[in-house]
């Protein structure tokens, strides 16, 4: 429907609306209510609650700490890693959606043969369990009978065979890469937006002769630095919640060096002993880097209001 | 995502669509489509490698035997047939909750005049964000105080509670594009608002909730944690799970490691048949998700 079509019917609308139903939304908000009261406002409460105790998974006998345990998460070394970390994969990611995902949601978009079959290899890794992806991964690299140091002896070239897993520097970059197959998403968001771009300024390109990467870069991507934002955006968002990537791959080794906020969070929830309000304390970080992540992709985001 | 929609369109759309689309003129020389396609091939081979890795490696020792074998008996005393059933029960519970919960609060949303409506559906959206980890604990509690352990609807009940926000966001988006005349109409006839939503919000929005109930599923079939928690008896794993269940219980001489590679090619099946079957829904709400209009 076309803004103007949809601002006549709001104007038609008006005079009649009645003042407000605010008792029928009630009624029909009442099943949002109950799911958010339960999972988002009582578990906060629980879990600010909990984060001042020492206690064990069983909640049984709890022993008040005050704020022992935010003391002893933020001079947590791992914990301050596994942050750094998180936004480091992040970040990869993104500067990988930004240059190659932006290329292929281009070169899809000019007219590809198979384009189908494309579109199924570029969002499979991000469609399929990630546990999955992280454990095929790891069954690929691995040291003496993965495929990727098997295959590099086939061809003679043994000598780059690598212990992909278990050094540091490698094992780092496996992460990296693993978190680069997930931009699917991304891509997604630039077709979808390729598809409603302005074709003055394509079309005044093409006239001057300018080739189809010089059009790229210099025409379509500045064009779309709304879509860019929420690129990083998501991805920064995703990285929070894609603990099985490091869990399946590396399991944040060697030594911590791969450590995620998710994977480190999961590590002392299923440690046994009265971790659970330190495993608490962590969570209420974690909820509050989301919840500002969160609000600064609405303040950005709010001027898509207008153009859509 | 109507660039995607497009390939399914017949030759003389095509025509139509290049002669409209500048895009699809952008490429004019051979040598530079040759280069595109060769870029292409090659990041798409990358993309496909670990899939490829692991069919290669399942085929090593045995071959298709594997495959067989792991439909056939149990490993471990778990039968892929019943890590697909799992996943996809707990989708089908997490696709319902989802549904009500989000076609009720998108109609509020977006139909209904009520004060602080705006600042309601923010609040609603802060919560997209949450890494379920974080709220593992609670849950934990939560799940033991409701006797939800080993049940599939204490899976669904978690993982609808973190979908719930962006489906909100499809149907509060959605509803509002529905023409006001529509329902204006109805309720000059003197229908309510409840015959309103069951009879022309529901229909009308069925594309925004087919979307939103194949996402359902495929995030079912992806979600490790909550059935990590939940599930403590080993029985009951999802596809996503016996990723581990199956690496615990077979071994590390080559002919096991064949069989478990062929077990991971397995449990990616259900969603390389989503993918490929359910394609259009999958794009489509995950792009109205992710501009918030």
């Amino acid at each position: 429907m076309t803004a103007t079509k949809r601002m006549t019917a709001a104007k038609r609308h008006r005079p009649v609306r009645r003042r407000s139903d605010w008792k029928v939304a009630l009624i029909f908000l009442v099943p949002l209510i109950v799911m958010y009261a339960i999972y988002f406002v009582y578990s906060t409460g629980f879990l600010a609650r909990t984060s001042f105790t020492k206690v064990s998974i069983t909640f049984f006998n709890a022993v008040d700490v005050g704020w022992e345990n935010y003391r002893l998460l933020l001079g947590d070394p791992v914990f301050l890693r596994s942050i750094l970390n998180n936004l480091v994969f992040a970040g990869i990611s993104i500067v990988a959606a930004l240059t190659i995902g932006f290329f292929i949601a281009v070169a899809l978009s000019t007219g590809v043969r198979a384009k189908r079959v494309f579109y199924v290899l570029f969002l499979l890794p991000v469609l399929m369990p990630l546990s999955l992806l992280a454990t095929l991964f790891n069954s690929m690299l691995q040291q003496r009978y993965g495929v990727l140091n098997t295959t590099l002896e086939a061809l003679g070239l043994g000598a780059l065979a690598q212990p992909w897993l278990t050094d540091p520097g490698l094992a780092f970059g496996v992460v990296s890469v693993i978190f680069c197959f997930l931009i699917g998403l991304p891509i997604l968001y630039y077709t979808a937006d390729l598809a409603a771009l302005p074709t003055e300024s394509l079309e005044a390109a093409l006239l001057d002769g300018a080739g189809p990467f010089r059009i790229m870069r210099s025409v379509i991507y500045p064009m779309m630095t709304s879509t860019h934002l929420t690129v990083i955006l998501s991805l920064l968002l995703g990285s929070f919640r894609a603990l099985e990537v490091v869990l399946f791959s590396t399991q944040g080794g060697p030594g911590d060096t791969t450590e995620i906020v998710g994977s480190y969070l999961y590590g002392w929830s299923t440690s046994a002993g009265p971790t659970v309000g330190f495993v608490a304390a962590a969570s209420i970080v974690v909820l509050i880097i989301a919840l500002v992540i969160s609000l600064v992709q609405m303040v950005i985001t709010r001027p898509r209001k207008g153009r859509k | 995502m109507t660039a995607i929609t497009r390939t399914t369109g017949s030759a003389t759309r095509r025509r139509k669509t290049v002669e409209r689309d500048p895009l699809q003129r952008i490429v004019t020389r051979r040598s530079e489509r040759v280069v595109i396609y060769v870029l292409l091939i090659l990041m798409a081979a990358v993309f496909a490698m670990p899939l490829y890795s692991g069919i290669v490696k399942s085929l090593g020792v045995n071959g298709i035997g594997n495959y067989i074998a792991l439909l056939t008996q149990p490993i471990g005393n778990v039968s892929i047939w019943a890590t697909y059933g799992n996943s996809l029960l707990i989708g089908l519970f997490h696709a319902l909750l989802v549904l009500v919960v989000s076609a009720t609060a998108g109609y509020a949303f977006s139909r209904l005049e009520f004060p602080g409506r705006e600042v309601t559906f923010s609040a609603v959206l802060l919560f997209l964000a949450v890494p379920g980890i974080a709220i593992l604990v609670p849950v934990y509690s939560i799940t033991q105080q409701a006797g939800l352990f080993n049940t599939h609807i204490g899976v669904a009940l978690p993982e609808a509670a973190l979908t719930i926000p962006f489906g909100v966001l499809l149907l509060r988006n959605y509803g509002r594009n529905i023409p006001m005349a529509l329902t204006e109409a109805a309720h000059l006839d003197g229908a309510g608002h409840f015959r309103v939503f069951w009879h022309i919000f529901l229909p009308l929005s069925r594309p925004a909730l087919a979307n939103l109930t194949v996402l359902c599923f495929i995030w079912s079939l992806q979600d490790f944690l909550w059935p990590a928690f939940i599930f403590t008896d080993p029985s009951m794993a999802t596809a996503a799970q016996a990723v581990q269940t199956f690496s615990n219980a077979l071994g590390q001489s080559p002919s096991e490691l064949a069989m478990y590679n062929a077990s991971l090619i397995l449990l990616a099946v259900p969603a390389v048949l989503f993918v490929l079957f359910g394609m259009r829904l999958i794009v489509n709400g995950l792009v109205a998700g992710g501009t918030k209009e």
